[in-house]
């Protein structure tokens, strides 16, 4: 299994994927540094306007569709020229190919989410924000950001390997993230739609009485849910999929 | 016999229509057995399902005398594959897309320069594999298939989109292969002349129906079968020869004999001076194994 990750490892970083991996937080950088402030109040930390501002629109576009992106890019090279009858006929199990991608996918995103909180980190210092950096509460939304994307993550791998084309899986995934602007509004359907929860984890605004912004119920039936059905299935998928 | 690849009633369908039906492969350790078949005969679908790539539908397969369904990873181990068209990653090297396939089946790293120096990549090993010559994609495609110093060695048209000088180096890299390493090597192919300067064991396969299997001295056997006669009058001459008990046959005002030994040959030829018929040529009517090979195909055809 470890030979597989850094086989997959191997075969990723040599293509170009180092700067896919900084456009989400140096977009969120951006935000954060030119974005006028917002009026938060006396009483609010300061370092939760530019939080407000960054996570809306890095959670809900940025986020989804750079899991996405990743996800293609890691099939691409199989589908390109016969990668994958190359790799199944060496002695691998398909179970454990595909756990791997997975495994690997997940990985890159928690390393963007780190590279976020830098960025986040580096707006509040280069605006000179003087009151103490609430760690507690970023980092609920960096790593609550990373389990809301798992979901997404195992749908994305399954269409990725479903579908020779690098656009089909890609087009799948803007269609479901666009609506998430709309949605997130929604309190009805907000909770439930699983590509708004990176954004809903991520809110720092959200209720603080659980570990993460969101209620367990709805991180285990939505988010866990979600990532059991995708996973499964791309899973069992690939396992059927003739090479 | 032990046999290094042995499938049992070996059966795949798509569909309604049964691409392999009812092979059962045996491939005696240290051969080289050319698997030969018209494109579309079944050849990589068998092959796929060698590899695992595949499920057959209904038969059994024993690959170093283990079940490939329930030890598929053991065997898998110790084979060598190349399937199709060469698979490669186009965007790394040579170099890079030997090291994928090292990191998992883990030899040493001084392996990938001796497999790129085997099949004569060295000098390309830093170049991107897209811009490659097919030839050369097929290069490291055998070298990525002797990467863990296989046993069993499965090439699927490997020759394909070499140049003259190339197929000519790959054939005898592959034949030297079993003398050196003691490899058992499978390898197909749609020209019947790229097998027999190959293989010691051939199968041939159409519309998914194995028609021969058996040494390549069997199947050159059927390609002499008769002493072909050219002489003046020669249905006299067949009826001469009839009458003193020998076998012959008339095709095309040619006398025909099957028993070819020379004590025969000599004896008929006697007799037909002796009767005064003039004798213009005596030669062997040898067919080529493509005409054998058409054939068994086209008998398999109409059967």
């Amino acid at each position: 299994m470890l030979a597989i990750l850094q086989s997959e490892w191997f075969k990723l970083r040599k293509s170009k994927i180092t700067l896919l991996l900084f456009v989400g937080p140096l977009i969120g950088l951006f935000i954060g540094l030119t974005g006028n402030s917002l009026n938060v109040g006396e009483q609010m930390n300061q370092w939760y306007a530019p939080l407000f501002m960054m996570n809306f629109t890095y959670a809900i576009l940025f986020l989804p569709l750079i899991t996405g992106v990743l996800a293609s890019v890691i099939c691409r090279y199989e589908h390109q020229e016969g990668g994958w009858k190359q790799l199944l006929a060496l002695p691998v199990t398909r179970g454990k190919v595909f756990l791997t991608k997975y495994l690997l996918l997940i990985l890159l995103v928690l390393f963007i989410q780190i590279l976020y909180l830098g960025a986040i980190y580096a707006v509040g210092t280069i605006k000179g924000f003087t009151d103490p950096f609430p760690l507690t509460i970023v980092w609920k939304s960096i790593i609550g950001g990373w389990v809301a994307t798992m979901p997404l993550v195992a749908l994305q791998l399954w269409l990725s390997i479903l579908f020779k084309s690098f656009a089909a899986p890609f087009a799948v995934n803007v269609i479901f993230t666009l609506p998430t602007i709309l949605v997130v509004n929604s309190e009805r359907f907000g909770p439930y739609y699983p590509w708004a929860q990176p954004f809903s984890m991520m809110y720092v605004g959200g209720s603080t009485d659980d570990v993460f912004f969101i209620p367990w119920d709805q991180l285990l039936t939505v988010v866990g849910g979600g990532f059991l059905v995708f996973f499964l299935c791309g899973y069992i998928y690939f396992q059927r999929k003739p090479i | 016999m032990e046999y290094i690849i042995q499938t049992n009633n070996l059966s795949k369908k798509f569909g309604k229509e049964l691409a392999v039906n009812g092979v059962d492969i045996q491939i005696p350790k240290g051969e080289i057995y050319g698997f030969l078949g018209p494109n579309g005969a079944g050849k990589s679908t068998t092959i796929r399902i060698l590899l695992g790539l595949m499920k057959p539908t209904f038969g059994n397969i024993a690959i170093f005398g283990k079940d490939l369904k329930s030890e598929r990873i053991n065997i898998l181990k110790k084979v060598g594959s190349l399937v199709e068209n060469p698979s490669y990653y186009p965007h790394l090297t040579a170099k890079e897309n030997l090291e994928a396939i090292r990191k998992i089946v883990g030899v040493p790293k001084t392996r990938i320069d001796e497999v790129l120096k085997t099949v004569r990549l060295q000098d390309a090993a830093n170049k991107k594999v897209k811009g490659f010559s097919l030839g050369m994609k097929q290069r490291l495609g055998i070298a990525s298939a002797l990467l863990n110093k296989p046993e069993l060695l499965i090439l699927d048209e490997p020759t394909n989109g070499l140049d003259p000088s190339g197929i000519i180096e790959i054939r005898e890299l592959i034949k030297s292969l079993p003398e050196k390493y003691g490899m058992t090597i499978l390898i197909s192919s749609h020209l019947l002349s790229e097998i027999d300067q190959i293989a010691t064991t051939v199968g041939i396969i159409t519309k998914g129906k194995m028609i021969f299997q058996d040494s390549i001295e069997e199947l050159r056997m059927f390609a002499q079968q008769h002493i072909k006669l050219k002489v003046s009058q020669h249905e006299r001459a067949w009826r001469a020869l009839l009458a003193n008990g020998m076998k012959a046959e008339l095709e095309d005002g040619h006398i025909l004999l099957s028993d070819q030994t020379d004590q025969h040959v000599a004896e008929a030829v006697q007799l037909l001076v002796q009767q005064g018929i003039s004798i213009y040529r005596v030669e062997e009517d040898k067919k080529s194994l493509e005409d054998i090979f058409l054939q068994m195909t086209k008998e398999e055809l109409a059967g």
